[in-house]
């Protein structure tokens, strides 16, 4: 059974990954698939984070830290030793954020909600002051560039095409991966200890062993978003390490939703979107009404992206209160109730299998 | 205290996702248009939201002062220039993304980066990637200086580091051999601009007054909002006269800090950002005799090409020009005559065109400026070092610089860094 | 580092009464802006990452009454109230919405509140960084005591700052209000149940909240530039010194403010280039030690 559903999944992942493949030769431009290589680096990134909101009942809101510290570790290996390959600096990467997740999390998993969030965060801020202040190392704030990309087993990173078939590469696979992971007994463990911790310890769980290894895990998939976001953009820069970066990632789940495996994915695909949009209001509005003084006003609104990216955000979570992808399910759900409402009541347990 | 309800993701609701994600996408795609024959669009990538949101906006009325001019004479045979603006919110990887995007998708012939140091850096790596024609107004020396990342397509169009710092460094040497000041102290932002900008000021500073010493430095952060541990430090240790780097917002509040522990009156105190009208005019207390370099001033070079082009551009924009106004500015006006000269809006013969061009203009020192072939940064712009008094003009007496030995000093400079 | 530097202004009364004026000046104008954030989170359970917004309207409702009426007192007095009767209605209309959510969902309310604030004030007062300037009667030389140097302004800062900490604290301590606030943060139901309208003190620690930073922003303008944007770094400092102080506690606050501020006062002699790794480090610290904060109690 289990075994099948693996298979299936792998299927699945593999078709998503050959739609993606296949993008480049109906959107020639570069704007489709830059897009999708952003999606690709904040997906990781949103999903991992929810494995410890949605999954865990941790409330990171230093996840950060792993995003600024795949991209800068991944481009700090390239640049200052040329001799490492590729999957090599991947590995080392994964290897380093591992090891930070492991220290962060022994002091940071203890605590609950608020102190978690704010310990975080401040192990994030904490990276972030060293990468402003290690200049001769990092760079400081005019960020890391121009680091090279020997190519391996004929993938060659410094051609866009091959980024982008890595990127889409990658999100299938770190999707597919956490998905097992969320579906494994481990992934219910930690749904046990979110929902009733007390619950968990009297049946034997070690709560703190299991808390640091959902950590540990989401900081190392977190980190493969940062290595992808360093492909995007050549480099690595101090505000991938700010905690605005994880303020952003938050409010893709919350867009998206955080109780379906996907809404992540799609949280951040609202999240592109809008931010794209709104950026370029502000010339398309131009000369609106023919009215001068009133165009003036209408550009100066249309171009406070805060000021309209801030609204939007009011109404998801004060209208909304969830999620696009929970707020459908939800509503799927409750169609499908009432209108089997005469059917059998073991239809129902069956339709959430092992929860 | 967290009201999680559980996970119910089955492999339908994967499919919907996933169906979700690739519609929002695809629908969220504006920017698949052609690019049309008129008018001639130039993209401008800079920052319009924050703390420094007056870049976007000085950078973008310096850019169109320039273009309407060219438009209002006729254009390219009845073509207009149209500037684009986008604001990257100081996010460098918006700000390649929005380069690209502009380009590629929006049909502009160039970029001119009006962003952040960093946004300057992942710019230059798109415009190495695609050869686009890229007008930086970034000052960080490196950017064209050093061969590795400097890229044929894009050029600078400000002030770079190194030159203003020599022009620091002579101005304050004079005066410090015949002062005496021999005791220093820097207090400059921590980060990549303020470490650079205040080593180079030293390291001039030493070249033309040996005995100057560096007693101690004191580091606030960017946009630190209080300056009193730093202004006691330096109190404590009593220098002669101390460096600084501050700019914008941190400047003014420097400045108001300084005054009150009366700090102008115990020592010289040698600012090179404030001559601009953006510090100058928000300062309500301007103190005396404080020493800055020259960034924008009608008075400097005192021309009446000058005086005019200041003039014209408050009357337009019911403003003053900015440093940043002259930079962008220059920027277009590079533009522009390259269009005109080769009589056509290919990115390819502008670009070939801008390499080493001189263009005519009111902030050059003999009226012209040049776009140094060798390493496609700006030349013989007016730089300069005085002291303010507390209203207009505020820098009466700017001391100019000769750029022969700016020149010979920053091929000292690229020597002890390795970029010739 | 410079640990050299840093002991001998140890051991240097001058230095010693400088940067400790200095540590008192940062850590008394943070306070203000700190307490509210922890009189909120102490009562409310809500986690006001938009303080620092507040802190910036106080400002910029002091600048404007200023320039109106040129008198600095009737400024502060404007910032205050104003961003008194803002935080009322941003409790009423958006807080009140997110009681009992998760502290992410507050958080992104916040975040979507200070993004449109910023915009709000570019777009009301300009883009441009508005400097205030010094009254008229505060221009004067700093007054030389023990060796140190402290401003005229500064000592008018510290004391009225510790006037409003001394009132806050009474009010908090000794009056009926306080004893309902402080019922309200331990058991809401009971509260209500005796008839109060916890609606109304729910508001009411947000008017409170508001109002201290409104006067931290009101004060504070002679000596910042005024800039969309500008009360982010207030609020991440003034979380730290929340957190290291005990959420919830108004001397907690106090101290927490005092401790940053000397930690940055000495911190800038002894580790110039590490101040504010100096500030995250002492906070995780703090959390790792006594995750309640020094003055909180233990959940």
């Amino acid at each position: 059974m289990r075994q099948s559903s693996f298979l299936r999944d792998c299927l699945l992942a593999l078709i998503a990954f050959a739609i993606l493949a296949a993008i480049p030769y109906f959107f020639p431009g570069r704007g489709v698939t830059d897009f999708l290589v952003r999606l690709a680096a904040f997906a990781i990134f949103a999903t991992s984070l929810n494995l410890l909101v949605g999954y865990g009942g941790m409330e990171s809101f230093g996840h950060g830290l792993f995003f600024g510290l795949g991209c800068y570790s991944f481009a700090l290996i390239l640049k200052h030793f040329p001799q490492v390959t590729i999957p090599g600096a991947f590995v080392l990467t994964i290897l380093m954020s591992v090891l930070v997740g492991a220290v962060v999390g022994a002091i940071c998993v203890r605590l609950n909600e608020t102190y978690f969030a704010f310990l975080t965060l401040a192990f994030q801020m904490l990276l972030h002051s060293l990468i402003i202040a290690w200049t001769p190392i990092t760079g400081g704030d005019n960020g890391l560039t121009g680091y090279s990309r020997p190519a391996f087993l004929g993938i060659r990173l410094d051609n866009y095409y091959h980024v982008y078939l890595f990127s889409s590469a990658l999100l299938c696979l770190c999707l597919l991966a956490m998905y097992q992971i969320v579906q494994s007994p481990f992934g219910y463990t930690l749904r046990m200890i979110r929902d009733n911790a007390s619950r968990a310890v009297f049946l034997g769980i070690d709560v703190w062993r299991m808390r640091l290894v959902a950590f540990v895990i989401a900081g190392a998939f977190g980190a493969v978003g940062g290595v992808v976001m360093s492909l995007f953009v050549s480099g690595a820069f101090p505000d991938f390490a700010f905690w605005t970066i994880s303020g952003e990632a938050i409010f893709m789940i919350m867009l998206g939703g955080l109780t379906a495996f996907l809404g992540p994915l799609v949280g951040a695909a609202i999240f592109l979107t809008l931010n794209d949009v709104v950026t370029k209001l502000g010339s398309t509005v131009k000369g609106l009404t023919g009215v001068p003084n009133l165009d003036f006003y209408i550009e100066k609104i249309a171009s406070s992206y805060g000021l309209i990216l801030g609204s939007i955000i009011l109404l998801f979570a004060l209208g909304l209160k969830k999620g696009l992808l929970d707020f459908l399910n939800d509503a799927w759900a409750d169609r499908k109730e009432t209108s089997t409402a005469e059917a059998t009541k073991a239809a129902a347990p069956a339709r959430a299998p092992g929860e | 205290m967290t009201k999680l309800t559980r996970p119910k993701s089955t492999r339908r609701t994967i499919l919907k996702g996933a169906g979700a994600a690739i519609a929002t996408g695809v629908a969220g795609f504006p920017f698949i248009s052609r690019a049309q024959n008129n008018p001639i669009k130039i993209g401008m990538v800079t920052i319009a939201s924050g703390r420094v949101a007056m870049l976007g906006s000085s950078s973008a009325n310096g850019a169109n002062f320039e273009f309407e001019k060219f438009n209002a004479a006729g254009g390219l045979g009845g073509r207009p220039i149209e500037l684009i603006v986008r604001d990257s919110k100081g996010k460098p990887e918006e700000s390649a993304r929005l380069a690209r995007e502009l380009v590629n998708s929006d049909g502009c012939i160039g970029i001119l980066d009006a962003d952040s140091s960093a946004a300057a850096f992942a710019i230059q790596e798109v415009a190495r990637d695609l050869g686009m024609l890229t007008i930086h107004m970034g000052e960080t020396s490196s950017l064209t200086a050093d061969p590795k990342i400097r890229t044929p397509s894009a050029f600078r169009s400000a002030r770079q580091s190194i030159h203003d710092s020599v022009a620091a460094g002579a101005y304050a040497g004079k005066l410090a051999k015949e002062k005496g000041l021999n005791k220093w102290m820097g207090c400059s932002p921590d980060y990549a601009y303020g470490r650079d900008s205040n080593a180079l000021f030293f390291e001039l500073l030493k070249h033309f007054h040996k005995d100057a010493e560096v007693i101690g430095e004191s580091w606030p952060k960017l946009f630190q909002a209080d300056y009193t541990e730093q202004l006691t430090k330096i109190l404590q240790a009593k220098p002669q006269a101390i460096y600084t780097c501050h700019w914008g917002g941190d400047l003014t509040a420097f400045i108001d800090q300084s005054n009150i522990y009366n700090l102008f009156a115990q020592m010289q105190v040698f600012a090179i950002n404030v001559a601009d009208y953006a510090i100058v005019t928000a300062v309500k207390n301007l103190p005396k005799g404080i020493h800055s370099g020259s960034r924008y001033l009608a008075t400097f070079p005192k021309t009446d090409a000058n005086a005019k082009w200041s003039a014209d551009y408050r009357a337009r924009f019911k403003e003053y020009p900015l440093n940043w106004s002259w930079e962008n500015a220059t920027a277009a006006k590079f533009i522009t005559e390259a269009i005109k000269k080769t009589n056509s809006a290919d990115p390819k013969q502008l670009i070939q065109a801008i390499t080493g061009m001189t263009i005519e203009s009111p902030f050059g020192v003999n009226g012209t400026i040049t776009m140094r072939a060798e390493d496609n940064t700006i030349v013989d712009y007016a730089t300069g070092w005085g002291q303010t008094i507390s209203a207009d003009p505020f820098v009466p007496d700017v001391a100019s610089v000769d750029w022969k030995l700016i020149n010979e000093l920053e091929i000292d400079w690229k020597k002890r860094n390795k970029y010739l | 580092m410079d640990l050299a530097a840093l002991a001998s202004c140890l051991t240097a009364t001058s230095c010693l009464v400088t940067q400790t004026t200095s540590g008192f000046i940062i850590g008394m104008l943070l306070f203000l802006v700190a307490a509210g954030v922890s009189l909120i989170f102490g009562v409310l359970k809500v986690v006001n990452f938009a303080h620092g917004s507040f802190y910036m309207l106080g400002a910029y409702f002091a600048y404007t009454a200023y320039v109106l009426t040129g008198n600095y007192f009737v400024a502060v007095v404007a910032g205050g109230v104003g961003v008194g009767i803002f935080g009322y209605l941003f409790e009423r209309v958006l807080v009140s919405r997110v009681y009992g959510s998760a502290v992410l969902m507050q958080l992104l309310v916040c975040y979507g509140v200070i993004l449109i604030l910023d915009d709000v004030v570019k777009i009301v007062w300009g883009a441009e960084f508005k400097s205030f300037g010094m009254p008229d009667m505060f221009q004067q030389l700093p007054i030389l005591f023990a060796g140190g140097v402290v401003p005229v302004f500064y000592l008018f800062l510290i004391i009225v700052t510790l006037i409003i900490a001394g009132l806050l604290g009474l009010l908090i301590t000794k009056t009926r209000y306080g004893k309902i606030v402080r019922a309200a943060a331990v058991n809401p139901s009971m509260v209500s149940a005796l008839g109060i309208n916890t609606g109304l003190v729910y508001g009411s620690v947000f008017v409170l909240g508001g109002l201290l930073a409104g006067l931290a922003g009101g004060l504070a303008a002679p000596v910042r530039s005024l800039t969309a944007g500008m009360g982010l770094s207030v609020v991440v400092e003034s979380f730290i010194v929340t957190v290291i102080g005990g959420m919830g506690s108004v001397a907690g606050a106090l101290a927490g403010s005092l401790l940053i501020g000397l930690v940055r006062s000495f911190g800038s002699i002894g580790f110039p280039l590490f101040t504010e790794g100096l500030m995250f480090l002492l906070m995780a610290v703090v959390l790792v030690v006594k995750p309640s904060g020094l003055f909180g109690r233990e959940a």
